[in-house]
């Protein structure tokens, strides 16, 4: 197992699946379908991980110690025991922490360009194939 | 959530499903193996309550890409927790079962996976439709004794570069407004300007010369059926037109010419008439020319002879001018007709689906005999070693 590293900007810059599955543990411990949902929703739709995704992500995650699975469950009688949760470490929210500050500074850098909220333009196929 | 998911096809899906996580690395499948399984069937679900069937398909053309791209993946990082290269191959190749096993087994993903993904590229490209308009162009070149020049390749070439210049182009932009209509169509209603339409519109033409005659095809493409024939169309009129104008503008400059010609003749004939009557009446002389002119009198005869010259040449012109002005009233449509005006195309030209499915089958079929054929090869291999190994030891 990987030796986790201390510093959390050393993690830096995230891939987005890791971003999205972090972000979507930060309200709380989720399981994988939930994670899936959460993602989706959040980015409306555009982003619907498929299972090998998800759980390759959720398996380098479990090996960084970013994340941990939790013994925890909800009340049994509303779920099925069998899912297995998940919820960000303290390395883990630190990370996602400095990852969303490094979004904010390049949102920021962006708008200082006014590239943020120009109408993006559209590239139209010829009559290709 | 209540699922409506019929039976028969939930079981096959998840059995399809389970059957491919054996792609997966034994360590991983074992870990996670499960969970992907339910997370599938919970998809499975959401996917039949969305749209059924074509939701399903929807499903699956998402998680095929995504299950051969992570298996393959994981199996290279486990590859990287190996210690030797023949542990390496044996678990890059660790299914159970015989070589031809194998080769089912990889033949089937690979086909699925190659197949699904041309069909779904077939369904996203974006559908185009074409249209085409047909003139018949005459050259307006000066002719030889009555006869036209050659209708060569000169012409046609010409022809083409004029249709795809700013003199034809902007005035079907104009006609359509189609800096409006694109920018809101394509730049989220920003006006765009006539040179960037322009540098749209021209890829989406094609010119050809119907073979052995004197028409022109001109075919637009279009994701808007209607869109391709309007502007077919309208590309066909505004040629038409250019072409009546260009000569028209001609004749006209030849008549200004013409005419300014003829008022330099009338003042010429003028002082000539003055200068004859002058001398006339200076030498006496009547009317008829007689038999005994005098060498005094000669001056005379002569200034008579350049004023008839001139005189007739005033006529000629007078002539000139007039059957100008008539054949500058009579129409000039026979320059460009339009033969056959474009329609609204029925079925999009482009893409082929048929053919780019054939192709994805095929591509498919060779692509997953080769990979069925490399594991199953690889697999007896290592198999053989590992059996000598072992009885080495």
């Amino acid at each position: 197992m990987a030796k986790p590293k201390t510093d959390p900007l050393s993690r830096l810059p995230l891939t987005p699946a890791v971003f999205h599955v972090l972000l979507a543990l930060a309200d709380g411990e989720r399981h994988g379908y939930a994670i899936m949902q959460e993602v989706a929703a959040t980015t409306n739709g555009r982003i619907k991980m498929g299972p090998g995704t998800l759980y390759g992500t959720v398996k380098r995650l479990l090996e960084s110690q970013l994340i941990e699975e939790s013994d925890e469950r909800p009340d049994p009688h509303l779920d099925d025991e069998r899912r297995r949760y998940y919820r960000l470490t303290g390395v883990g929210e630190q990370v996602v922490r400095a990852e969303a500050r490094r979004y904010a500074d390049m949102a920021s850098l962006a708008r200082g360009k006014k590239l943020i909220g120009k109408a993006a333009l559209v590239a139209q196929p010829g009559g290709g194939a | 959530m209540k699922s409506d998911l019929p039976g028969q096809d939930f079981g096959v899906s998840q059995g399809i499903y389970g059957y491919l996580l054996r792609a997966y690395p034994l360590r991983h499948r074992a870990q996670y193996g499960a969970a992907m399984a339910q997370l599938f069937r919970d998809q499975c679900r959401d996917a039949w309550n969305e749209s059924q069937t074509w939701g399903l398909c929807k499903l699956w053309l998402r998680v095929l890409p995504d299950l051969a791209c992570t298996s393959i993946l994981e199996r290279l990082a486990a590859l990287n927790e190996r210690k030797t290269m023949t542990e390496k191959l044996a678990n890059l190749c660790a299914f159970r079962g015989t070589p031809a096993a194998i080769f089912v087994a990889v033949f089937g993903v690979v086909f699925l996976v190659v197949f699904i993904i041309s069909v779904a590229i077939t369904f996203i490209l974006p559908e185009s439709y074409a249209s085409t308009a047909r003139i018949k162009v005459e050259s307006d070149a000066p002719t030889t004794n009555g006869q036209p020049l050659a209708y060569g390749s000169y012409f046609i070439q010409t022809t083409f570069e004029i249709i795809q210049s700013q003199l034809v182009l902007s005035n079907v932009i104009a006609r359509l407004n189609l800096n409006v209509e694109w920018g809101k169509k394509y730049f989220a209603g920003q006006t765009l300007k006539s040179s960037e339409t322009m540098e749209m519109l021209k890829p989406r033409m094609q010119l050809a010369q119907v073979k052995n005659t004197k028409l022109i095809a001109i075919t637009v493409y279009s994701d808007d059926k209607q869109e391709a024939a309007q502007i077919a169309n309208a590309i066909a009129e505004s040629y038409r037109d250019y072409r009546v104008d260009s000569v028209a503008n001609m004749k006209a400059q030849g008549m200004e010419t013409l005419l300014q010609g003829y008022q330099m003749q009338e003042d010429q004939i003028h002082t000539a008439q003055s200068a004859v009557e002058s001398l006339r009446q200076e030498l006496k002389i009547g009317g008829e020319a007689t038999a005994s002119q005098s060498a005094q009198e000669q001056p005379y005869w002569d200034g008579k002879r350049n004023l008839s010259q001139l005189l007739d040449l005033h006529k000629l012109l007078y002539a000139k001018i007039l059957a100008e002005k008539m054949d500058g009233q009579m129409p000039q449509s026979t320059l460009v007709q339009i033969v056959d005006r474009a329609e609204p195309g029925r079925a999009p030209v482009k893409p082929n689906k048929t053919l780019n499915i054939v192709l994805g089958a095929v591509a498919g079929f060779l692509l997953a005999t080769l990979a069925g054929a490399a594991f199953a090869f690889l697999s007896h291999l290592i198999g053989q070693r590992s059996r000598k190994n072992a009885g080495a030891v």
